[in-house]
């Protein structure tokens, strides 16, 4: 008993400056496992501690409160009081005991969702990432959770914030899976078609040694998401992808392989059928919201394909020809499509015809020049990047005793021995 | 509740600012442990998220409002059925939604304000799609009878054949500033040093 009253006394006696706080981690480090010996008896001395000033010394104490299974009336207390941990912690300081930090920000998660109430945990747990991340380009492990509570709770825009910044640092693996697989489905719940399939794109592409249900579930809906936004799916990926998911994804999703097959020959009556016949699989892997929509972007398929052969056409050939039951129908599609910037055409009602264009963007305006600026200026950021961990690797000692090891084997002239620079 | 900054958007007019204030107000209150859904304007955030076009968001919002708030609050409903009329892009379907409903007060403003905005809208879309529509169908994108839909497009300088109920669209010519900043031409200079080192 003694010892934590005394830990109290230390915490906030060492709480101000940077070398006070790295002496108090140690303590605390110490003194962790009595802490979670008492844990029951922890709660009444946080009153005596404030988390914008003692933070580090307040997370070791939460961590130990809550580290046993909790009801939903301590889940109430402990959301409320982690809540107010977060908003008011000092960054520096919970950064000393990142591990900690997380471990309270997960149950945090479970507390809400035990609760019920996912809303209550959005805001914090971006609170919590901004604090744990030394820069915008760490992904942390708490950025899945965040997004994970935003798919819950439905605040698919909050969610958004975070996936437009670009990643370079990961901790583990799997943080990095579940991010942009949650993030392809909040970007799919926004209808960010692009943007999903980059962040789906990059898990089925991912490095894996073995084959991972996050990846399969995320080729699914690659596979649906690529369906509707490019009209098109290749079963082949890229070359880096790792051999497992080239061997085995596809024999994994096979009804959606299918799917996609039957999409590529263009008849939406029988993509109907296919999708009738097989329900109930993509039902219970809560596809079938996106499934539909595969459906219907056939028609928009149809009628771009049109595009590329006609310059004019009547409404009646084109509700023929892409089998919609009237031309009024098929003027209310080329209008939605002509509202999202999918295709560039005009309706003349009078003749009943749509006239095809080219695309007016000429490439000249202000904007376009702003756009295409910011867009070399993040690729020439990206290739100093490349160039510098491209360097960091080349002077990396496990990575020049392999290399060097090789080098036995060849010839010592093949061998250049300064790494060449990569040029981009 | 602090509604101070919402109510200062709604007196000020600002109503594309209101969908953003409600979403961090709500997700602050929530943090926060209180109840608030019983107190919190679903009505006004639902519009909000409408005048903004966002009818992604319009519709995780609805589905995340309980059902009984959804039963005692008939302006809710209202709301989320022009939500639902957008969504479906039936364009005179959400003009009888609008008009379908007493709005109170605080709404009728903002309901008002969206109502011409989205003539606008419409407008700018019957502009780029269309090279003649029939005078029935442009009143029914203007949200207009079909007298004052002719006279508001003559103003915008169409011209109307009074033997077919046809209106010619007049495109108009877009013009923009083409001024380009000076310092471009420094970071052209940049680019270039970049790809030569």
């Amino acid at each position: 008993m003694n010892s934590v009253e005394g830990l109290v006394t230390q915490i906030q006696g060492l709480s101000s400056t940077a070398s006070d706080v790295s002496v108090l981690q140690n303590l605390l480090k110490q003194a962790d496992e009595s802490l979670h010996a008492e844990s029951t008896r922890l709660l009444p001395f946080l009153d005596q501690l404030d988390p914008s000033k003692h933070s580090l010394g307040y997370l070791y104490f939460i961590e130990a409160c809550t580290a046993g299974p909790v009801t939903k009336e301590q889940a109430s207390t402990f959301a409320l009081i982690i809540a107010r941990l977060i908003s008011s912690c000092v960054a520096d300081q919970i950064r000393l005991a990142p591990d900690k930090f997380i471990s309270v920000c997960k149950r945090f998660k479970d507390q809400v969702l035990l609760l019920e109430e996912p809303l209550r945990g959005v805001a914090p747990m971006l609170t919590a990432i901004r604090k744990l991340q030394s820069s915008t380009e760490h992904l942390t492990a708490l950025h899945p959770e965040f997004l994970l509570l935003c798919l819950l709770a439905k605040c698919y825009k909050t969610g958004l914030s975070i996936l437009e910044e670009d990643i370079f640092e990961v901790d583990q693996p799997r943080d990095l899976f579940l991010y942009c697989y949650y993030g392809g489905m909040i970007c799919v719940g926004q209808k960010r078609f692009q943007k999903a399939l980059e962040l789906l794109h990059n898990v089925v592409t991912a490095p894996m040694s073995t084959i991972n249900a996050i990846a399969v579930e995320a080729y699914k809906k690659y596979i649906l998401v690529s369906l509707i936004h490019h009209g098109q799916f290749s079963t082949s990926l890229p070359k880096y992808a790792a051999s497992v998911a080239q061997r085995n994804l596809k024999n994994l999703c096979q009804p959606y392989v299918e799917l996609a097959n039957s999409y590529n020959n263009g008849k939406v009556a029988d993509l109907e059928t296919y999708v009738q016949a097989n329900e109930e699989k993509f039902e219970s892997d809560n596809n079938l919201g996106l499934v539909k929509q595969v459906i219907s972007s056939m028609y928009k398929r149809n009628i771009q394909r049109l595009t590329q052969t006609y310059l004019t056409l009547s409404l009646h050939d084109i509700a023929s020809t892409v089998q919609l039951n009237s031309p009024k129908e098929a003027e209310m599609h080329v209008l939605q499509m002509i509202q999202d910037g999918e295709i560039y055409a005009t309706i003349n009602q009078k003749d009943g015809m749509v006239r095809f264009l080219e695309d007016p963007e000429q490439y000249k305006t202000c904007d376009m020049i702003e756009r295409i600026d910011s867009s070399i200026q993040r690729l020439m950021t990206l290739s100093k990047k490349l160039t510098s961990m491209d360097e960091l690797m080349s002077c990396d000692p496990l990575y020049l005793a392999k290399a060097g090891r090789e080098r036995q084997r060849l010839d010592f002239d093949d061998f250049d021995t300064v790494p060449q620079r990569y040029n981009m | 509740m602090d509604f101070s900054v919402l109510n200062g958007a709604l007196a000020s007019k600002s109503f594309d600012r209101i969908a953003d204030i409600c979403d961090n107000l709500m997700l602050q209150v929530a943090a926060e442990g209180v109840a608030f859904q019983d107190e919190w304007p679903f009505a006004i955030h639902l519009l909000g998220h409408i005048y903004v076009d966002d009818i992604n968001s319009a519709r995780f919002l609805w589905k995340s409002i309980p059902a009984a708030i959804k039963e005692s609050q008939p302006e809710l409903v209202a709301a989320w059925k022009i939500g639902q009329k957008l969504w479906t892009r039936d364009h005179a379907g959400v003009y009888d939604a609008i008009r379908g409903f007493d709005w109170s007060q605080e709404t009728q403003v903002l309901v008002a304000s969206f109502s011409e905005l989205y003539t606008k809208r419409m407008f700018g879309l019957l502009l780029s799609a269309y090279s003649t529509i029939s005078i029935q169908d442009a009143a029914q994108f203007l949200g207009m009878s079909e007298d004052d839909a002719t006279n508001y497009v003559l103003r915008q300088g169409w011209t109307v054949d009074p033997a077919s109920q046809m209106l010619t669209v007049k495109k108009q010519a877009i013009v923009r500033e083409q001024k380009l900043d000076p310092g471009k031409l420094q970071c052209l200079t940049e680019y270039v040093f970049h790809l030569e080192h």
